[in-house]
């Protein structure tokens, strides 16, 4: 563990829209550190920097190591645009299935035993031969775990790590870590206290730096930068004191949240109260020989909050997908929502406008460059990105959203070049724009900072005691339990 | 079968060669409509047929998928692709004759055979649709009298089909109705439907004929398209390594070259395309690319003359018959040129270097978008046809060489298209030996030596004045002004 980074004076840009300012910053050998901080602050950015990511603009970093691994929503989610670009220039007719898994994995692996043995701890064995970017979020995540561990690291960066996934999967994860912190030293962004292992020696709090006022910028550079962060304050893990205040800090909870009222002129159809929002009659989904659903019952009727948990892999995202009309064995099933028995002549667009929806999933899908404030609207249509010119009302109602979400100064930013937390809180805003009669909250939290966290979670409450909206949660979290959710359904893994 | 546009009479051919209209949206406020309650049936189950498929049932419409029986027999992937998506999938037997709409979304070369097995077990009164028309017209398939034949082509792959329907959006779409068989009039209604159904109403719909769409579609694809990014990638290649440049270093300056310099193209036209270079290295492109335009003139010229009187898809069917010996051969040759065999090196190129480097690339690009422009107006080709089969669709296929170089870009184009590419190469390497002779990295390669940015004012006006005139640019402006309309906020 012969390592000495020194971050001295070090300011750092990325891409032109974000700056972390004036980073001081040593990691001696022995330390691990976790980053925490506010979303938005940077924390993500400040790990990618010891991966090499950003153009240095004045001080110095040395003593990295040239062998990092890095595990990061970031690097995921570029991964998996890559993977789906590969897609996207077909102009014959053949079905590109993208890499397999074993090639993601075995190809430049620095250490293939190390890698077997993982793929075998995590269960990725049946899933060797199918295509990467088939994976759900929470396998998608193990497999850039594995690549990482077994690419003999001198230096290992885990940006939220156990974030997505299941329990079973997560104690070992966190039992590998401890048997190679000996070895190997390590940075991990955490959002969440509890989840900080013991092995960790140091933590670095970071905050938002306000941005200079646009005069101020004119005389500088002609740089619009969306976002800048620095770092505040690092804390010695013994220091009981200064550990408990930074806990404190970032527990902070805001006072009086208000949800904003739906648009009077862009009004649903009315629903039969007496009917059921959503009933799965026997329903099943199979690829091949492969089962993930089988033979489910289930009935939403207004009113009634359900929680949904489950394994990874376990099919939560594909049942979800059957009532969003989302998967396409929706129509070999026996389906009825929102007053349609799905396969009569229905459009998929007469049922999502019932629903409002969240998940990581529609956040890598949501690639469009449009403003802050259009996502919020988008919501209005199901859509992503806006191809329909929205109302002075609907305006006015994201501008509510906005101030609510504390984002009022980013209203006409680009949405893709949002910290991946802000990015959330605003998807959720769009979930929720049009009161939708059920709103489908697929893991929510993750990737979240604590303070939005509750954020998110308090908001989630007020929506439940609101009689119009019924909400379905996923979470594996059990701690993120939210009042009012009275009703739970488990699934188990088929295979 | 004889070539359907050679037994029109000269006026009724210029008629068909000009229709294409961009279509208002209003145009479409029936929506699915004259589909409603139809039974559609796709034939073939590829990338195209597969997503316009899920597309048209997202849109509440009756779709189902009729295979050949051996590939239900054998659990082929286009039975897999069907079935796994929860469609009915069935023979041509069993669901030709319960089909209110065919779907005919096989590749080219299979549709006399595909076309013939169906024709005889359709209803009475049935629509048969298209997504080209190369078989109407360069084979002249005769279509039962009673049938409705219409065509329905998204300008994109299918796998961004579905995308973009997903995002609640669509893909341009070019609609088209066979006047010889439109025995109820209801041609047009049954295409705008079918355009709406898989979402292209929302990102624009060019209404054009059976015969504009071949005839400008064969052109695009075997010049601009593929022909000259073939062409341009091998002879670049060999310049620079005989120059004495990195082979890695050229190798990738030319892969992802294509690709970043016709980005610029899509968003700007040739204008913005040639605007990324410096002064100088503009007008150095400029003159390159006046001087690639009167050397390859007579080819395009005869390539557009090959596909108007049939003679190019007579002598391609020639090469069907012969089991594809020619394309098998040629394919195989393309698999062992230097620039195929060289992987790209592991280099940084940053973006603006692709331009300053490929100053001979970005000429290539603006003298063959031009090149196939002028010669398909020439030829009584509308210039929205033009504009579409020319510069719209060169960074679709940049983007597959960027992937698997060559390779790529002849396994993802159609067998016909693919044919035509080396056709052209096969003429225009010989023709630009000359030309390359004289040659040097300042073009390709290493960028222009000097630390002198100066050019003159008057010859500077002169080419940018040049670049904004041509009509290819002033239709690029209208119908990416229409695209934007559309887009506005994203």
């Amino acid at each position: 563990m012969g390592i000495a980074i020194h971050l001295d004076d070090l300011s750092v840009n990325f891409d032109d829209r974000f700056q972390l300012n004036n980073l001081n910053w040593s990691i001696e050998a022995g330390q691990h550190w976790v980053v925490t901080g506010t979303n938005g602050s940077g924390k993500s950015a400040l790990a990618a920097v010891l991966a090499g990511v950003g153009k240095i603009e004045q001080g110095s970093l040395s003593g990295l190591p040239s062998n990092v691994g890095l595990v990061s929503f970031e690097a995921q989610a570029e991964l998996i645009a890559k993977e789906l670009k590969k897609d996207d220039a077909d102009i014959m007719d053949v079905i590109s299935l993208g890499t397999p898994v074993h090639e993601m994995i075995f190809d430049q692996c620095q250490d293939p035993e190390l890698a077997q043995e993982l793929v075998e701890k995590f269960g990725l064995t049946p899933l060797l031969d199918r295509a990467f970017r088939k994976l759900s979020t929470g396998e998608t995540r193990k497999v850039m775990l594995i690549r990482a561990l077994s690419s003999k690291p001198n230096l290992l960066i885990l940006d939220e790590p156990f974030d997505g996934l299941d329990a079973g999967t997560l104690t070992m994860l966190q039992e590998h870590l401890i048997s190679i912190a000996d070895t190997v030293p390590m940075v991990m962004v955490l959002n969440r206290f509890d989840e900080m292992p013991d092995f960790i020696t140091h933590v670095a709090y970071m905050d938002k730096v306000a941005l200079e006022s646009k005069e101020a910028h004119k005389h500088r550079s002609e740089k619009k930068l969306s976002g800048a962060g620095k770092l505040a304050l690092t804390v010695d893990k013994n220091d009981e004191q200064a550990f408990h205040e930074l806990y404190q800090l970032l527990h902070l909870k805001t006072t009086d949240l208000s949800v904003p009222e739906a648009d009077p002129s862009t009004k649903l159809p009315d629903l039969d109260p007496s009917q059921p929002l959503v009933r799965l009659k026997q329903a099943s989904i199979k690829y091949g020989d492969t089962v993930i659903v089988d033979k489910l019952d289930w009935t939403i009727e207004p009113g009634q909050h359900w929680q949904l948990s489950g394994p990874n892999g376990s099919g939560k995202t594909c049942v979800l997908s059957l009532i969003t009309g989302d998967h396409p064995q929706c129509y070999t099933n026996d389906i009825f929502v929102f007053g349609f028995q799905r396969g009569n002549g229905e459009s998929i667009w007469q049922i999502k406008q019932f629903i409002g929806y969240v998940s990581t999933a529609l956040q890598w899908e949501y690639r469009v460059s449009t403003s802050c404030k259009n996502v919020i609207i988008s919501g209005f249509y199901d859509s992503i990105g806006m191809y329909t010119k929205s109302t002075d009302n609907q305006k006015k109602i994201a501008d509510q959203w906005l101030e609510l979400l504390g984002m009022k100064d980013r209203a006409d930013q680009p949405f893709n070049k949002l910290s991946y937390g802000d990015q959330r809180l605003l998807l959720i805003a769009r979930a929720m724009v049009k009161h939708p009669p059920l709103l489908i909250l697929d893991e929510p939290c993750l990737g979240l900072d604590d303070m939005n966290r509750q954020l998110v979670l308090a908001l989630i409450e007020k929506i439940c005691e609101g009689k119009e909206t019924t909400v379905l949660y996923v979470n594996h979290h059990a701690e993120d339990q939210i009042k009012g959710i009275e009703y739970y359904l488990g699934l188990k893994k088929n295979n | 079968m004889a070539n359907y546009f050679n037994t029109l009479p000269l006026r009724e051919q210029l008629a068909q060669l000009a229709k294409c209209r961009f279509m208002d949206s209003s145009e479409f406020s029936d929506g699915v409509e004259a589909l409603k309650g139809k039974k559609i049936v796709v034939i073939g189950c590829g990338a195209q047929g597969l997503n316009q498929g899920l597309n048209l049932r997202d849109s509440g419409l009756d779709v189902s998928y009729t295979l050949r029986a051996e590939a239900i027999a054998e659990k082929r992937q286009s039975w897999k692709n069907a079935t796994e998506n929860g469609f009915v999938v069935g023979t041509y037997e069993e669901l030709i004759p319960t089909a209110d709409v065919v779907l005919n979304l096989t590749p080219d070369k299979q549709h006399t055979p595909v076309v013939k097995a169906v024709m005889p077990l359709m209803k009475q009164g049935a629509c048969l649709s298209y997504s080209h028309g190369f078989n109407i017209v360069e084979e002249g398939m005769q279509i039962r009298e009673d049938l409705t034949v219409i065509m329905v082509a998204p300008k994109c792959p299918g796998s961004e089909v579905r995308a973009e329907y997903v995002r609640g959006f669509g893909v341009p779409t070019l609609i088209a109705v066979h006047e010889d068989n439109d025995p109820k009039g209801e041609g047009l209604a049954l295409a705008k439907a079918y355009a709406v159904g898989t979402g292209g109403h929302k990102a624009g719909v060019l209404m054009s004929s059976f015969i504009a769409e071949v005839k400008s579609d064969l052109m695009g694809e075997q010049t601009i398209l593929c022909g000259m990014l073939q062409t341009g990638s091998i002879l670049c290649f060999d310049k620079m390594v005989e120059e004495g440049i990195d082979a890695g270093y050229a190798s990738k300056l030319i892969q992802y070259g294509w690709e970043t310099i016709t980005e610029a193209l899509k968003y700007g036209g040739v204008t913005n395309m040639l605007d990324r270079l410096s002064n100088p290295a503009k007008i150095k492109a400029f003159d390159l690319s006046e001087e690639l335009k009167v050397i390859m003139r007579p080819l395009y010229n005869k390539h557009q003359d090959d596909i108007i009187n049939g003679t190019f898809s007579r002598v391609m069917m020639e090469d069907w018959a012969n089991d594809d010996a020619n394309l098998l051969k040629w394919r195989a040759e393309t698999a062992e040129t230097n620039f195929e065999k060289t992987p790209a090196g592991d280099v940084e190129i940053s973006e603006q270097e692709f331009f300053d480097n490929g100053i001979l690339m970005v000429a290539m690009v603006k003298a063959g978008v031009e090149l196939a422009f002028e010669t398909m107006t020439a030829a009584g080709i509308i210039a929205e046809s033009a504009y579409y089969e020319s510069l719209h669709e060169t960074p679709l296929i940049a983007n597959t060489i960027a992937r698997k170089k060559l390779y790529e870009m002849n396994a993802t184009i159609s067998d016909t298209a693919e044919y035509g590419c080396y056709l052209y190469n096969h003429a225009c390497l010989p023709l630009l030996g000359d030309f390359m002779k004289g040659i040097k990295t300042d073009v390709i390669g290493k960028g222009l030596a000097t630390d002198d940015n100066g050019v003159d004012n008057a010859r500077l006006i002169e080419v940018n004045a040049a670049l904004r005139s041509h009509p290819v640019e002033a239709i690029g402006a209208v119908l990416r002004g229409h695209m934007a309309d559309m887009k506005k906020i994203v």
